[in-house]
């Protein structure tokens, strides 16, 4: 069959397939967003016919630009069939009250890893800096010190914040930034066999120890643990479970089992994004704790120790039980 | 098809109906002005972003931090779940980011690879990334690697072959598959080259277009009257 007469015979079934891929991705956009109504039988048949045709019209060495149409065509309708939609407000509960949890507890070894290499440098070193207070400038310089005892002095009219710092609303965006950046970068640093997560923790940890060993010792430990205690439930678990699952990036790459060390590090990722959907929205939650309510002074310790208690009791039921009941 | 995936940088994907669809992945250094771009463009919103967030004080800069981290994390997720699955550099260098199965990127998948955008910057100006992308045949940074996303070029629209009123003349000789497809492709590029270019093609093909034998712009003419009848046009379009 001569290439013109093939390209006679079948466009309008080419056409017929542009049109009904042009009305589905309609039905997609932001704007108008109503239920598909392209015939799915029709355009399945249709899909298939073209891969047909552009099969034959390669081993017949038809023209380029007939084998691009045809291309483009199956590749458009292609996309079309076989795309995934993961994604929309419904899954978000199913996400947060299962998926997440369920995702954390399947990778529990290197959750304990990561929570060894964020909690084992901060007691050891909160406990050396408070028996030798100087030792905190190894961390730290001169003025970030004074800055520190600044923050979480009793006279402070808010706590755990610099002077300039005005507004409860500031200290939010602050820390979803910083903090968040911090964890993303535990997760990230995972790719290089883990070592610049378990860096990222143990960096943080000591950091951590060392502020909280010399608050302590300097007498300021009231302010500082019943500031921290309520929104570390959130954070120091987030960037564990952040750490973690870097480690399990690492890990896959280190001991990749019957797959290719590519695929492994594939499958450990995917797996690995429910973690981290759940360690940004743990993120969010303990940015607004620390900028509106730990920060409060007018706040009596017991209170906020009570709430403490409460959120660390939630979190760690919520990672332990979340989910298995779905579980079958 | 002529294959020439020796010499081409494209990427064959088998799909479940069994026909192979060729992804054209992006190099360095489109991907580094795409970058470029987008990176401006961050620039200038945040720009714009700390002008009006300035007019409201402390919680102003509090907006202002929220804002520069949803820039900086998620820029890219955002514009890579949209209709055209690219972030604007990216458009604007007519590039998109892709599953390299050859699907649409799933949500997942775009986190995946922009929040290991931080590994791709270590240790320091996107180092490790660039080296990935220059060491790799499908030019894949470490975040593509662990997200299995590609990004490619998108697909231009194929030019039609035109044909000016040349009468159809059939071959002296039998073809192969290969040959005709060559000659139907001479004719197509035939607009994109200067008159002297297609004259020393088809003297190239000596048996088809006379050769030496006759002047160029007839074994020009001759070999595109031959392509118009492979393609079938004209009275001689029975099956060869």
């Amino acid at each position: 069959m001569k290439p013109l007469v093939f390209e006679q015979k079948y466009q309008n079934e080419w056409h017929e397939l542009d049109g009904l891929l042009a009305a589905l991705s309609a039905s997609r956009s932001w704007r108008r967003r109503r239920p598909v109504t392209a015939a799915g039988a029709r355009l399945a048949t249709l899909y298939r016919r073209a891969c047909e045709q552009l099969a034959t019209a390669r081993a017949r060495a038809y023209p380029a630009y007939m084998i691009s149409r045809l291309e483009q065509l199956t590749q458009d309708a292609h996309q079309a069939i076989y795309r995934t939609d993961d994604f929309g407000l419904r899954r978000f509960a199913t996400l947060m009250f299962a998926d997440f949890p369920r995702a954390v507890r399947a990778h529990a070894r290197s959750v304990w890893l990561a929570a060894a290499c964020l909690y084992l440098p901060a007691i050891i070193m909160g406990l050396l800096v408070f028996r030798n207070p100087e030792w905190i400038l190894s961390v730290v310089n001169v003025e970030q010190v004074a800055e520190f005892e600044a923050m979480y002095s009793t006279a402070a009219d808010s706590i755990g914040r610099t002077r300039d710092a005005d507004t409860d609303w500031m200290m939010f965006g602050y820390y979803v930034w910083h903090n968040t950046s911090l964890a993303f970068q535990c997760y990230a640093g995972g790719i290089f066999v883990g070592l610049l997560s378990v860096f990222a923790l143990a960096y943080n940890g000591i950091f951590i120890g060392a502020i909280a060993g010399y608050l302590s010792q300097r007498g300021l430990g009231s302010t500082f643990w019943s500031f921290v205690a309520t929104h570390s439930a959130f954070e120091l678990t987030a960037i564990v479970l952040a750490g973690g699952a870097g480690m399990r990036l690492g890990y896959s790459l280190l001991a990749p089992g019957r797959r290719s060390r590519l695929q492994s590090l594939v499958h450990a990722a995917r797996a690995s994004v429910d973690v981290i959907y759940g360690v940004a929205f743990m993120l969010l939650i303990a940015a607004a704790i620390e900028a509106f309510w730990s920060s409060a002074p007018w706040l009596p310790h017991a209170v906020k120790y009570s709430v403490a208690a409460g959120c660390w009791v939630a979190v760690l039921t919520w990672l332990w039980r979340g989910g298995r009941e779905h579980a079958s | 098809m002529l294959s020439n995936t020796t010499l081409d940088t494209t990427i064959p994907v088998e799909t479940p109906e069994g026909i192979q669809i060729d992804l054209r992945p992006a190099g360095f250094v489109a991907r580094g002005l795409a970058y470029g771009v987008d990176l401006l463009v961050r620039i200038g919103l945040l720009y714009v972003v700390a002008l009006v967030t300035a007019l409201f004080g402390g919680g102003g800069v509090g907006v202002f931090l929220i804002l520069y981290f949803l820039l900086e994390w998620f820029y890219p997720v955002l514009f890579e779940l949209s209709a055209h699955a690219a972030t604007p550099g990216k458009r604007v260098l007519g590039l998109r980011v892709i599953m390299d199965n050859g699907l649409p990127i799933t949500p997942a998948a775009s986190m995946i690879r922009n929040l290991l955008r931080t590994a791709d910057f270590l240790p320091f100006m996107y180092t490790a990334g660039v080296l990935s992308i220059l060491l790799r045949r499908d030019f894949k940074r470490l975040g593509d690697l662990a997200a299995a996303t590609l990004v490619v070029y998108v697909a231009e629209a194929p030019t039609k072959v035109e044909f000016s009123n040349l009468e159809p003349e059939a071959p002296s000789i039998k073809l192969a598959l290969r040959d005709q497809a060559a000659v139907i492709a001479f004719a197509a590029r035939l607009p994109r080259m200067t008159a002297e270019r297609a004259h020393e093609l088809a003297a190239l093909a000596a048996p088809l277009s006379g050769g030496a034998d006759v002047s160029g712009p007839v074994a020009t003419a001759r070999l595109t009257s031959i392509a118009h009848w492979l393609l079938g046009h004209g009275a001689g379009g029975k099956a060869q």
